[in-house]
């Protein structure tokens, strides 16, 4: 009974995006962490849908961008409108320094409530685990987070480093907060010889060319490389996966409010949902996926933790984190 | 009425001209080099304003400062110790000896300084260890789980020292080709055996020689980015300029007092070499009186062919084989794959061409390049006029000042770029943080001494006659340096804006730490390429940017004609 409320209600706020978004113009700037080419496809198929937008888009570890983000303002403004981030860590760290502006207009029908700020000013637009890539060469297949404290993992483990990577930091919240892991499991992969890299793409790099043959890594990366027939392989630990729903939000110091408005209803609109889709995400519309090439999230176990108190602990846990892995 | 003109522009020419040139000097120096220098210096020392040591006490007691500093020194001693071992037998060998082929063997032993450093890493990632492209397509990649041999300290030093061969190669270079023909002759009159001749002769008086490429290839090695971050990062291992990068990164501005310290204590180690090799240059006991002609060329006889098999095997192993590794990468479907008919794909370079980012950064790195290269080439021939003819003692001190951002490595430059920048302009209220032109000035100040060299050296050898009759014939300054001196210099100057333009059109370890949305460099986005997980994207782009960089130094060797001989580094 409330399915067709929900649908009529996306269409409505479908008809208000597609009316605002003829009204959107001038130039937008996007700061990203997503990957080069998917902010590139993101973009166009935006500028498309919205022709009298111009929008260019920078691309960096969602930690490497707030804190370009906060050299920025000590310059003296962003030079960002919207930004498009791995976590809603990194946005909570933003909205705490006044930083996002509400948009009580997007259209977040579709989204589990988990999904977004209920102050509605950050709307996750995927979602994204982190598991356990492995080489096909491998002789063990992971199926547990323990599995890469074993002899056989023994100086062969890869992880991306939290001072990067907004996945890595909110992995390293997760895990500290399980039973039975905590910072400790940190502490034990350093000793069986695991080694920090900066963000998940070189985790990739080192599993797919078999430097490294496991590699703690968000799932999409070694599963479209899998897809294009790279040697590697993905699981999803059976203790369960931390997961980041790369939010969208507008920068309160935006000059360019009514697009930035229609970036985030066109990322949150079905279309923009299905461009996820197909470019090999979990979108965040859950009546929508999995994409080809990947397995269904249902049945995968989530690891849960406090996420105010994750927020509290961030520079804490990161350095932590550095001294623990020297970067 | 022109006359009259002429006359009135002349007086003006000759009353300000040289104050005002001096001034602008002055200037440029002031506002590119001494006050970020100053800034910098301030804030280590007196962050906030008050005179405070915490900060630096705070930095220097962390053990990860000086486990960085321990990293940077040994693995700068031994990347030199590998620049010697290639550069000093080569330099020897194409200076002194009758090899054939020297204009080729040139042009590519100074390749590996015109190839960045990100560039050659990648090449050689591409080249070694199981993920290799390359190497699979041929079946001799290890297995995978074997782990890559260049993310060690090993590896850091072995790319570094070939990255900075180049440098040993060419002081030497210019080293050999200075020595006293006669002294060999006589040596060789008298009967000495080549071993005696190379002892007692040319190896003392190759020693400022030697000594200047050790103490080049050090600095440069201690502020290398591109290896160390690459091949070090991955590894655990962390230099001076890596852990400056990433506290930028990690931590944001609230560091930047700490990185303040970090990059005066890498400041502190490169100018204690640089002093360390000015200390040899005084105490050398042999002082060379350039007697006669250049020696001629010693015969190799049935060496000659080894020589040159040793000299082409050397360049095969680390020139050749990591480009053709890059190429291979840049052609594979995905990164893990060998490269044969099934996997080979051009979808790499379509995509380079279809991103905004990368034809934006092309853009960028241009109009940086360009512009510090005409800047500095134009400004050349009037600023060296002053420092080589109208020396004072503060003329003196500017040159010392502008040698400073090129003698230092990078990462103090833009360090000192940041604190300077960063807060908005007094006066103008805008902040250039954030735009093309804080990287602008850091080129500036960063290459000044490269485009300035060429040109002193070349006022040096120029007969000052010509300009003194001019002089006395009664044409202005201006006259003087558009009719007499510019037709002489300017094609030192051109030559001095285009190692400008190389140098900085594929520059990383400033623009890392200086770029912002929109203004990427050609070597960020190479950097952020491979390090987002996009190997074959980064091979590509990196062999885009080898072929633009061979065109144009080929472009300059046709112009070298024109050159006064030496101008081009690897003019034969």
């Amino acid at each position: 009974m409330m399915k067709p409320i929900t649908t009529a209600l996306a269409c409505l706020a479908l008809l208000a995006f597609v009316s605002s978004a003829e009204a959107a113009s001038g130039k937008l700037t996007l700061y990203t962490s997503m990957l080069e080419a998917d902010a590139n496809h993101t973009v166009q198929a935006f500028e498309k849908a919205n022709p009298g937008v111009t929008m260019s888009w920078t691309r960096g570890g969602s930690t490497e961008i707030l804190n370009r983000l906060r050299a920025e303002y000590a310059a003296g403004g962003a030079q960002a409108d919207v930004v498009l981030l791995a976590d809603a860590l990194s946005l909570e760290a933003l909205k705490a320094d006044h930083r996002l502006m509400p948009d009580p207009d997007a259209p977040v029908g579709s989204l589990a409530k988990a999904l977004y700020d209920p102050d509605l000013t950050y709307f996750g637009t995927k979602i994204i685990t982190t598991g356990i890539a492995y080489n096909t060469g491998a002789p063990m297949k992971p199926a547990s987070w323990k599995d890469l404290l074993k002899p056989e993992a023994k100086g062969r483990v890869t992880l991306p480093s939290p001072l990067y990577s907004g996945a890595a930091s909110l992995f390293l919240a997760a895990m500290k907060a399980q039973p039975g892991f905590g910072l400790d499991y940190f502490e034990k992969l350093k000793a069986n010889g695991a080694v920090a890299t900066k963000a998940n793409g070189a985790v990739l790099t080192a599993v797919a060319g078999g430097e490294k043959l496991y590699g703690i890594i968000v799932d999409y990366m070694p599963l479209r490389e899998a897809l294009k027939g790279a040697p590697v392989a993905f699981a999803f630990p059976v203790e369960g996966v931390s997961t980041i729903t790369e939010p969208v939000a507008i920068l309160s110091g935006t000059k360019n409010a009514e697009a930035a408005k229609a970036f985030v209803s066109f990322v949150l609109s079905r279309a923009g949902q299905e461009l996820a889709l197909e470019e090999g995400f979990y979108p965040a519309d859950s009546s929508l996926g999995p994409p080809k090439g990947f397995p269904s999230l249902k049945g995968v176990k989530l690891l849960g933790f406090d996420g105010a108190k994750a927020l509290k602990d961030v520079q804490s846990n990161n350095m932590a984190f550095a001294d623990l892995f020297g970067g | 009425m022109r006359a009259a003109l002429g006359a009135r522009r002349r007086r003006f020419g000759d009353r300000f001209g040289e104050p005002l040139l001096i001034a602008l000097l002055l200037a440029l120096v002031l506002a590119v080099a001494a006050l970020p220098m100053a800034r910098l210096l301030l804030e280590g020392f007196l962050p906030g304003g008050s005179a405070d040591l915490a900060v630096a006490r705070r930095v220097l007691s962390a053990p990860v400062t000086w486990r960085a500093a321990g990293n940077s020194l040994a693995l700068s001693a031994g990347a030199t110790l590998v620049a010697l071992a290639i550069g000093t037998p080569a330099a020897l060998l194409v200076a002194l000896t009758d090899l054939r082929g020297k204009a080729a063997l040139v042009f590519c032993f100074l390749l590996p300084m015109m190839i960045p450093a990100q560039i050659a890493t990648i090449a050689w990632i591409a080249l070694v260890g199981p993920g290799s492209a390359l190497l699979k397509a041929l079946d001799l990649a290890p297995p995978p789980g074997t782990g890559n041999p260049l993310y060690s300290s090993l590896g850091i030093m072995l790319v570094m020292g070939v990255e900075h061969s180049a440098v040993v190669f060419l002081t030497l270079r210019a080293g050999a080709r200075s020595l006293p023909g006669d002294a060999i002759e006589a040596a060789e009159v008298a009967g000495a055996s080549r071993a005696a001749l190379f002892a007692r002769i040319i190896l003392p008086l190759l020693t400022p020689s030697l000594a200047a490429g050790c103490v080049l290839a050090f600095v440069s090695s201690l502020g290398n980015f591109g290896v160390p971050a690459l091949l070090g990062i991955p590894a655990g291992i962390i230099t001076l300029p890596t852990l400056i990068y990433q506290r930028l990164a990690g931590f944001g501005p609230a560091v930047l007092s700490d990185v303040a310290v970090l990059s005066l204590l890498t400041g502190a180690i490169a100018g204690s070499g640089l002093a360390l090799q000015s200390w040899i240059l005084s105490r050398r006991s042999v002082r060379p009186v350039r007697v006669g002609a250049r020696p001629h060329p010693l015969a190799l006889g049935g060496w000659r062919l080894p020589a040159e098999l040793a000299c082409w095997s050397l360049l095969a192993i680390i020139l050749l084989l990591p480009l053709l590794a890059l190429v291979a990468t840049s052609l594979v479907r995905a990164y893990g794959l060998p490269l044969n008919s099934d996997t080979m794909t051009f979808a790499q370079y379509r995509t380079v061409f279809g991103f905004d980012a990368t034809a934006r950064a092309f853009r960028n790195s241009l109009l940086l390049a360009g512009g510090a290269a005409l800047l500095l080439g134009f400004a050349s021939v009037p600023f060296g006029y002053v420092l080589a003819w109208r020396g004072s003692r503060l003329l003196r001190l500017a040159a010392l000042l502008a040698e400073l951002p090129y003698a230092l490595p990078g990462l103090v430059v833009a360090i000192a770029a940041i604190l300077t920048f960063l807060k908005p302009l007094p006066l103008l209220g805008i902040s250039i943080y954030g735009t093309l032109w804080i990287i602008f000035v850091a080129y500036v100040a960063r290459f000044f001494s490269l485009a300035l060299r060429p040109v002193l050296a070349a006022y040096a050898s120029l007969n000052r006659s010509l300009e003194e009759a001019a002089e006395i014939a009664g044409a202005g300054l201006f006259d003087r340096l558009r009719r007499v001196i510019l037709p002489l210099i300017a094609p030192v100057a051109v030559a001095g804006g285009l190692l400008v333009f190389l140098t900085a059109l594929n520059e990383l370890t400033v623009s890392i730490l200086l770029w912002s949305s929109g203004r990427e460099t050609l070597g960020v986005i190479v950097y952020s390429l491979q390090e987002g997980g996009s190997a074959p994207l980064a091979a590509s782009v990196s062999v885009l940017a080898i072929l633009v960089i061979l065109a144009l130094m080929l472009a300059a060797s046709a112009l070298a004609r024109r050159l006064p001989a030496g101008t081009l580094p690897w003019q034969a």
